[in-house]
C-alpha cells in the first residue's frame, strides 16, 4: 500500500469519470470537475489513488506521499524510470510532439458556398469548435475569395451547399469555375469537404461532390472523407466536423500530416471544447458599410413623433443592437430602446419591415440600397402601444397571455424505469415536431407578425395560438386540459379570428414555424366545430366549389356563407351596388358573358357568375377528391 | 424576343375580376410574353383548402404544376395569392419526399401526370422586372399615367423565395412598373400589409378595419389611383372601399385597379377604359 497522505484535483478535470469508475471511494465526478470525497483518508486508498492518477487522460489528479513531495503519477516513481522509458516513450514522444504540431502556423481556412446561410453558419460553428484543436479559423465567403490564395493555406474545409438542380450556390460559381481551370496549385494543402443538399432532389449534394473532386486533382490532399448531408444535417455535419478537426489539426507549420497523434488530439480537444461549447459564435469579418440610419422616434411628454436619420460607417457584421449603442453612446443619449441579450425575446423592432431580435440581427443581411444609398429604417413593432422611441408595451400581450390559462396540466401515464426512478418516454418523432414547433425565439414578435392583430385588439394572437396549439399536441398533457384548449381555440377571438396566415408565415423561420401551428389549429377547430359558422362554411364551400368544377363559385360562398342576412347587409352597405356598377369604373361590357341576363344580379358587373364551367378534365380533380377526402 | 409561360388565371379572373382575363393577354402580348392556357388547372385553394385539408390542396396543385411541367413551361400568374400559393405548395413537395411519392401515385393513376419539381411558378410583376426588363415597358408604353399611383402588393407575393429579385418587405418591382407607364408612385408603408381577404366572410368587421387602414394610408400619402398586383386584395380594396369607410370613419375613396389594367391600358388597348379611368382619377375622384 502506497503511503498517500493528501490528494487533490487540479484544475483542467475533464469529467472523463475514469477517476471514479477505479476508485468510487475517493473521487466523485460532478458537471465541471472532479472533486475529493469529503472525509475520506488517502491512505486507505493509497494505490487505487495512484492508479486513478496515472490513467487520468489529463494529470489533474495530485496526491502526496509520505515524504512530501506533491507529484503526478509518471514522474513520480524514480527507480523505475529508466525502466519505463520504453513504456513512457510513445506518451513522452506524444506530449511533445503534439505540441510540436500545435506551434506555428495554426490557421485554419474555411470557406462557405451558401444560398441559404446554413452552410454558412455552419462555417462559423467550424471556426469555433477549431479553437479547441488549436487553431485558428478564419471563415471566408466563397464570393471573391482568391483562389491563389489557397495554394499558400495548409488547412482547409469546405462547407457547400447545393442550388436547383445541383448548381454551386451563387456565391460559389465564380471560384469554382475558376478552381476547375486552375491545375495543380494544391501540393501542399490538405482539405475535407461537407456537402449540404436534399436527398429528395436528383443532383442531391452535388456543389459539395464538385468540390471534393477538383480540389483533389488540383493537388490537395484528401484529410478527410466528404459527407453529404441531408435537410436534417445537424448531426452528420457535426460528427463530420468532430473527426475532420482532429484530423486537420495533426498538420503541423511545414503540411505535414501526423496520423499517430490523431488520438491525442481528440482527448486534447476534449479538454478544450468543453470551455469552447459556450460563449459567441464566431463571427463573420463583413465590409464596413456606409448607411444612413433612419429611426422612429417618439416623446410622450412632448407628444411628438418624427425620424432621426443618422449617416454611419459601421462594419457590415455588427448586429442592428450594436448600431443602435453606439448612437446612443455617441449622437442622442436620449434614444430609447430596449437593450439586453442578443436572443433577449423583448428587444424586437422592425428593421426595414422585418420582425427581428436586433442583437441577431446582422446589419449587412438588413440594409437595402435602393440607388440612394444603403438605408436602415428602424422602427418599433407595430402590434403595441409605443411607450418612447423603440420601446413598446407588451402588457397587451402578457394580458392575453394571461387570460388564455396556457399553464400545463398533466397526465398520469406509462413511465419506464431508469436508474432510480421512473421517467416518462416520448416517441422521437413526436418529441421531434415538438420541440421544432416550439422553437420560437420571441413571442412578443410573433405576436406582432400577424396583420390582424392591430385590428382586433382581443384576438389571442399568433403567439398564443401556437403556445396552445403545441401544448394540446403534447402527448403529456390530460385529456381535459386538451379539450379546454380546442375549446379556447375556438371560442370567440380564437384562431379562427385570423384573417390572413400570409403575413405571418412571410416573416423568417419563425413566422413559418408559427403559420403551420396556426394551420393546424385552424382545422383542428373547424374540425370541432364541425364547419358551422361562418369560417366554417367558407372553408367548407370553398372546398366543395373546387370539387364541382375546378374553380372556385364566389356566388355560392356568397348565398351559403353570409346567408340572407349577409346579403342584405351587403345590399344596403353599397357593396352590392359597386359590384353590380362595376362595369362603370373598369368600363367593360355590363354582362359577363350570357349567363350574367340568366340569373341576375349574378354576372353583372363585378357580381360573379351564377354557374362555372368545368376546367379540363374535370373528372380528374373529382379523383383526387375521393381519394384524399371523402368528406367533400 | 418571346417568352412563354403557361398561363394561370388566378381564382378570381372569371368572376368577380373579369377585367383581369380581359387585360392580361393584351398586356402579355404587348411584352412578348405568350400565354400558354392551363385549361385544366384549378383554383390554388387560395389557403382555404388547406384549412380542411393540407394534403389534399397540395395534391390539387401537384396536379396544376405537374401540367405546366409536362408542357416544359414555368407558370405565370397575375394573381398574387395563386403565385404564392402554388410556390409554397411546390416547395412542401421538394422538400417533402413522402407526399411528393403519394402526389405522384395520386396523379399517375388518376390523371396519367408526373411530377418532378422541375417546374417555377412567377407572378407577372417579377417576370416583368427580372426576365422582360422594366425598359421594354417603356418602351411598349403608348399612353401614360400622370398621376400619382400607389401600388399594393399584399403579403402573399412577398415571401422568401417566391418574389423574384425584389426585396421580401421593402419591394420596389411594383414603384418601377408604376414609374415606367409614367405614374408617380407614392412611398407608404402599407403596400404590403393584408387587407384580410381570406377572413372577408368570417370576420367581416377585421377586415374592413385592415381594408381601410391600407386606402387610409394611400390616401394619406396623396395617391389619386391604387394598382393592385393582387386579384383577391382588389375586391376588397374597390368592391368593399365604401364600407370599409363607413366603418372606421376613415377616407377611403379611391380609385383601384389592377395590375394587368394599368399595363394593357398605358399599352394602347382599351382607350375607352383609360378614358373613363382618367375621368374618374382627375374629375370625380374615386
Amino acid at each position: 500500500m502506497s503511503a498517500v497522505v493528501k490528494v487533490w484535483i487540479d484544475e483542467g478535470c475533464i469529467t472523463c469519470d475514469a477517476c471514479e469508475n477505479i476508485c468510487p471511494e475517493v473521487f466523485l465526478v460532478e458537471d465541471d470537475t472532479c472533486i475529493i470525497v469529503d472525509g475520506i483518508n488517502p491512505g486507505e486508498w493509497g494505490d487505487d489513488i495512484i492508479e486513478a492518477a496515472e490513467g487520468c487522460p489529463v494529470d489533474v489528479i495530485m496526491y502526496e506521499v509520505a515524504d512530501g513531495d506533491a507529484a503526478p503519477p509518471a514522474e513520480d516513481t524514480p527507480a523505475e524510470v529508466v525502466e519505463e522509458v520504453v513504456t513512457a516513450e510513445p506518451e513522452a514522444i506524444g506530449e511533445g510532439a503534439l505540441a510540436g504540431v500545435m506551434a506555428g502556423d495554426r490557421d485554419l481556412h474555411i470557406l462557405f458556398g451558401s444560398q441559404s446561410g446554413n452552410a454558412e453558419s455552419l462555417c462559423s460553428l467550424i471556426a469555433k469548435k477549431a479553437t479547441g484543436y488549436g487553431l485558428v479559423g478564419h471563415v471566408h465567403d466563397m464570393d471573391g475569395f482568391d483562389l491563389a490564395s489557397m495554394s499558400g493555406m495548409k488547412r482547409v474545409l469546405i462547407a457547400c451547399s447545393t442550388w436547383g438542380e445541383g448548381e454551386q450556390p451563387d456565391n460559389a460559381e465564380a471560384l469554382f469555375n475558376a478552381a476547375k481551370g486552375a491545375g495543380k496549385t494544391l501540393s501542399n494543402t490538405h482539405f475535407s469537404v461537407c456537402a449540404l443538399g436534399d436527398s429528395s432532389y436528383e443532383f442531391y449534394c452535388q456543389s459539395g461532390k464538385e468540390w471534393d473532386e477538383v480540389l483533389a486533382v488540383m493537388g490537395g490532399s484528401r484529410i478527410h472523407d466528404r459527407v453529404d448531408c441531408d435537410v436534417d444535417y445537424d448531426l452528420p455535419a457535426a460528427a463530420w466536423m468532430a473527426e475532420a478537426l482532429s484530423r486537420i489539426a495533426c498538420v503541423d507549420d511545414s503540411g505535414t500530416f501526423h496520423e499517430d497523434l490523431v488520438a491525442e488530439m481528440i482527448a486534447h480537444a476534449a479538454g478544450d471544447t468543453a470551455s469552447a461549447s459556450s460563449g459567441d459564435v464566431a463571427t463573420v469579418a463583413m465590409p464596413e458599410i456606409q448607411l444612413v440610419a433612419n429611426i422612429f422616434r417618439y416623446n410622450a411628454d412632448k407628444g411628438e413623433t418624427g425620424v432621426d436619420a443618422w449617416a454611419c460607417a459601421i462594419p457590415g457584421h455588427h448586429s442592428v443592437l450594436d448600431l443602435l449603442r453606439t448612437l446612443k453612446a455617441t449622437q442622442d443619449g436620449t434614444l430609447t430602446f430596449r437593450d439586453g441579450a442578443a436572443d433577449d425575446p423583448t428587444t424586437g423592432v422592425s428593421v426595414n419591415g422585418r420582425l427581428v431580435l436586433p442583437g441577431l440581427t446582422r446589419l449587412c443581411d438588413v440594409v437595402r440600397d435602393k440607388g440612394q444609398g444603403s438605408q436602415i429604417r428602424i422602427e418599433p413593432v407595430a402590434a403595441y402601444d409605443v411607450i418612447r422611441d423603440l420601446v413598446v408595451d407588451y402588457s397587451s400581450y402578457d394580458n392575453l397571455r394571461a387570460a388564455s390559462k396556457p399553464w400545463f396540466v398533466g397526465r398520469q401515464r406509462e413511465g419506464t424505469y431508469v436508474g432510480n426512478v421512473a421517467m416518462g418516454t416520448m416517441d422521437a418523432v413526436v418529441a421531434t415536431e415538438l420541440h421544432t414547433s416550439n422553437d420560437i425565439s420571441s413571442p412578443q414578435l410573433l405576436h406582432a407578425t400577424s396583420d390582424t392583430v392591430p385590428y382586433n385588439r382581443l384576438y389571442m394572437g399568433p403567439a398564443m395560438v401556437c403556445h396552445l396549439w403545441n401544448r394540446s399536441c403534447d402527448p403529456r398533457i390530460s385529456d381535459s386540459s386538451r379539450t379546454a384548449i380546442i375549446e379556447s381555440l375556438a371560442a370567440t377571438n380564437g384562431v379562427k379570428s385570423e384573417t390572413d396566415m400570409a403575413s405571418i408565415h412571410r416573416q423568417g423561420s419563425m413566422g413559418k414555424i408559427a403559420a403551420k401551428s396556426v394551420l393546424q389549429a385552424k382545422t383542428a377547430v373547424l374540425s370541432h366545430d364541425g364547419y358551422n359558422g361562418r369560417h366554417g362554411k367558407h372553408v367548407w364551400w370553398y372546398t366543395w366549389s373546387i370539387k364541382s368544377s375546378g374553380m372556385v363559385n364566389e356566388t355560392t360562398l356568397y348565398r351559403t356563407v353570409l346567408g340572407p342576412m349577409g346579403l342584405v347587409n351587403n345590399a344596403l352597405s353599397g357593396v352590392s351596388a359597386r359590384m353590380i356598377f362595376g362595369f362603370t369604373r373598369t368600363g367593360r361590357p355590363m354582362f359577363n358573358e350570357l349567363l350574367g341576363m340568366v340569373a341576375p344580379p349574378a354576372g353583372i358587373g363585378k357580381m360573379p357568375k351564377q354557374f362555372n364551367s368545368s376546367v379540363e378534365n374535370h373528372h380528374e380533380v373529382i379523383s383526387i377528391f375521393n381519394e384524399m377526402d371523402g368528406r367533400f | 424576343m418571346v417568352t412563354r409561360y403557361a398561363y394561370h388565371p388566378g381564382n378570381v379572373a372569371h368572376s368577380n375580376a373579369i377585367e383581369v382575363a380581359d387585360t392580361m393577354p393584351l398586356a402579355a402580348q404587348s411584352l412578348g410574353i405568350e400565354l400558354v392556357p392551363l385549361d385544366g388547372a384549378t383554383s390554388c385553394g387560395a389557403g382555404i383548402i388547406r384549412q380542411a385539408n393540407a394534403d389534399l390542396q397540395v395534391v390539387l396543385n401537384a396536379r396544376t404544376l405537374a401540367q405546366a411541367e409536362s408542357m416544359g413551361l414555368d407558370i405565370i400568374t397575375s394573381c398574387a395569392t395563386t403565385a404564392a400559393t402554388l410556390h409554397e405548395d411546390l416547395i412542401t413537395l421538394r422538400n417533402d419526399s413522402r407526399l411528393m411519392a403519394k402526389a405522384n401515385d395520386i396523379l399517375q393513376r388518376n390523371c396519367g401526370l408526373t411530377l418532378t419539381g422541375d417546374v417555377n411558378v412567377h407572378h407577372l410583376l417579377h417576370v416583368i422586372v427580372d426576365e422582360i426588363g422594366i425598359d421594354a415597358v417603356k418602351n411598349a408604353v403608348k399612353n401614360t399615367f400622370e398621376f400619382s399611383i400607389a401600388g399594393y402588393y399584399g403579403p402573399n407575393m412577398q415571401q422568401e423565395g417566391a418574389c423574384g429579385g425584389d426585396d421580401v418587405f421593402d419591394p420596389d418591382y411594383l414603384e418601377q412598373v408604376i414609374a415606367a407607364v409614367g405614374g408617380q408612385p407614392i412611398e407608404w408603408s402599407s403596400r404590403t400589409q393584408s387587407v384580410g381577404v381570406p377572413g372577408i366572410f368570417s370576420e367581416e368587421k377585421t377586415v374592413m378595419k385592415q381594408t381601410s387602414a391600407v386606402l387610409a394610408d394611400a390616401k394619406s400619402e396623396g395617391a389619386q389611383l391604387v394598382v393592385s398586383a393582387c386579384n383577391l386584395s382588389h375586391m376588397l380594396l374597390d368592391v368593399y372601399q365604401g364600407k370599409a369607410g363607413k366603418t372606421t370613419g376613415q377616407e377611403t375613396k379611391v380609385p383601384t385597379i389592377h395590375l394587368t389594367e394599368l399595363l394593357a391600358f398605358a399599352f394602347g388597348h382599351h382607350i375607352d377604359r383609360l378614358a373613363q379611368l382618367r375621368t374618374r382619377v382627375l374629375v370625380i375622384g374615386d
